[in-house]
């Protein structure tokens, strides 16, 4: 502030002037100094990691010593890899499962109690979906590891309703294991995505809710003529975290089975994982990396334009 | 028909939500039972009270608890002082490359956390001098760089809807920007900066890879603890299934109290709309 004052009276005006850049750039500083906390953070643990990731595709690392240039050495060997062809197949599975599963009941339920009457109803319905929250990610995993054993909890219902004849071992045959995984978490309604739609159908103005009344607009036309297409632009957000999920399963298989039974579950982040913290080829672990990332980025792409048509 | 159909809305979203809570019902049945009472009858509810399963439990996930706490709660506090700076900056201000930062910040959105998290392993260990690899700050950092996309979006929407005006009128009276963020902007954003922490403390407190790669027994963050407690459970006697169960309802209590107080916020948060493409 003191240079505004006293700047003109020293240096006459061609000082006025400078003392108003000089005011404009202490402006900018004092900006760049604002994000420059954000900007050295995720240099530092972002930017710098995705760019090794990037281009330690292309070498020989161990992680330690320096990496040594291998060309497309990696990929070569990625295209005759038979467990990743598997890991693949795995993934697209899963892939599907989990995306509609990411969506679909949540849906479901954000509109169902969208609908529900009573204000206090509604509220109570939302935390009871909620609540789960508070369970950690990891005990679901390890809980449903037990939900699955042979003498688990499922084959424990199953006996019991007398459906003997269907109850196996189901994480450990490699004919269920991977469905056994994707579908794991039932009823699968996500309090994040649920309350995403619900802010989206809440958004719905009043006019086009009316409207659609006074056209009769009920029920099911109502659900795909009105809600379905008014809350899109979730669906898409949604969508698009559900793709970026579906390529990042490494936890519930490390944690259930460690890709087992043979290799019935590993996914390709999983083979990722397992190829650079177990084995130490950094090298490949990261060419996988590449591959899976340029993979979700082509299905978000992909998605956004289908979305468009 | 309009009451039969508003009653099988009832209907379902009951039974979907008993399922939806199940998991927590299953936990604390059998976190009091023996093993020969929990493999007689899982969904029975308990017949005997063994307290010391609690006890048990107790001793093993405290430290860990702590451990988890300490990481998520300087971590989220980390995150929302960062994103508000930045978010203000972006929101308020005029300066050269601001739409390329901004970007910048954006696309971070896009990268899968799976494709960094080795080199961010690496990253981390480099660190090692100052003896961060294997304590709570190998954790912190990277977690506040995690957060900044998300809550600077967020934050900026925000912003976006305080009056100009306001600003303008206080930088003609002479104030700094620090100070119309510190003094007008965080006193006006009180609700939408907890929410952002809520929001964040949830996938951090649930994260298992990173801290499994990276910390010593001693700094174990509770994920962790949780799944070598299992392990445990398993090849020693099958007996300490009770305290396993124990230790999950145990688990449950920092978020429980957390969304107990706050969970309007974690609502709110994502229903004011600011999330959408």
């Amino acid at each position: 502030m003191t240079t505004r004052a006293t700047a003109p009276v020293l240096a006459g005006s061609e000082g006025a002037l400078s003392a108003r850049q000089r005011d404009r750039w202490n402006r900018y500083l004092a900006a760049y100094l604002m994000v420059l906390p954000t900007f050295l953070f995720i240099g530092y643990f972002l930017y710098y990691p995705a760019y090794r990731a990037l281009t330690g595709g292309f070498t020989h690392w161990d992680g330690f010593n320096a990496p040594i240039w291998a060309g497309w050495d990696n990929f070569q060997r990625a295209i005759d890899d038979d467990i990743l062809q598997t890991a693949i197949k795995n993934n697209l599975i899963w892939a599907a499962i989990e995306i509609l599963l990411a969506v679909i009941p949540s849906f479901a339920v954000a509109a169902l109690i969208f609908h529900v009457s009573s204000d206090r109803a509604r509220y109570l319905y939302r935390s009871f979906f909620v609540i789960p929250i508070i369970l950690p990610t990891i005990v679901t995993i390890l809980l449903w590891r037990y939900f699955y054993q042979t003498s688990g909890l499922i084959n424990y219902i199953l006996d019991g309703v007398g459906l003997d004849g269907v109850t196996r071992p189901w994480i450990g045959d490699p004919q269920t294991a991977l469905y056994a995984l994707a579908l794991m978490g039932f009823p699968w309604v996500n309090a994040f995505n649920m309350l995403i739609f619900y802010a989206g159908l809440q958004n719905i103005p009043t006019e086009v809710i009316e409207a659609a009344r006074l056209d009769g607009a009920a029920g099911w036309r109502r659900l795909f003529t009105i809600e379905i297409p008014m809350v899109a632009s979730q669906f898409k957000l949604l969508l698009i975290l559900a793709i970026i999920n579906s390529g990042q399963n490494i936890v519930t298989p490390l944690v259930m089975t460690r890709g087992g039974p043979g290799y019935s579950t590993y996914t390709v982040s999983y083979y990722m994982y397992e190829t650079a913290v177990d084995y130490g080829e950094f090298g490949y672990s990261m060419a996988i990396a590449l591959m899976l990332f340029i993979v979700i980025i082509a299905m978000t792409a992909l998605s956004q334009l289908l979305n468009r048509e | 028909m309009n009451r039969a159909s508003g009653l099988a809305r009832h209907l379902i979203l009951i039974v979907l939500a008993l399922l939806a809570l199940f998991p927590l019902a299953f936990l604390f049945m059998n976190s009091t039972k023996t093993e020969l009472e929990y493999s007689k009858d899982p969904l029975g509810l308990p017949t005997s009270f063994n307290w010391h399963n609690f006890t048990d439990a107790y001793d093993v996930v405290i430290r860990p608890i702590f451990n988890s706490v300490v990481v998520v709660g300087v971590s989220v506090l980390g995150i929302v002082s960062l994103a508000a700076m930045s978010a203000y900056a972006f929101t308020f201000m005029r300066f050269p490359l601001r739409r390329l930062l901004f970007v910048m910040v954006f696309a971070l959105l896009l990268i899968p956390g799976v494709l960094t998290l080795i080199p961010l392993y690496l990253q981390i260990k480099r660190l090692d001098f100052m003896g961060l690899s294997n304590s709570w700050g190998g954790l912190i950092l990277p977690y506040i760089a995690g957060g900044q996309a998300f809550s600077i979006f967020v934050l900026r929407t925000f912003f976006g809807g305080i009056s100009k005006d306001l600003v303008d009128a206080a930088r003609v009276d002479g104030a700094s920007e620090w100070h119309i963020l510190g003094k007008i902007v965080v006193p006006l954003s009180i609700p939408v900066l907890v929410s952002v922490i809520v929001i964040n403390v949830v996938p951090l407190w649930n994260d298992y890879l990173l801290p499994s790669l990276l910390l010593s027994e001693k700094y174990r963050t509770l994920t962790v603890a949780l799944v070598s407690l299992q392990g445990n459970a398993q090849t020693h006697s099958s007996s300490q299934f009770g305290t396993l169960m124990a230790a999950y309802v145990i688990s449950c209590i920092p978020l429980a109290i957390v969304f107990t107080f706050l969970m309007r916020y974690y609502v709110q948060g994502l229903t004011s709309g600011a999330l959408k493409l």
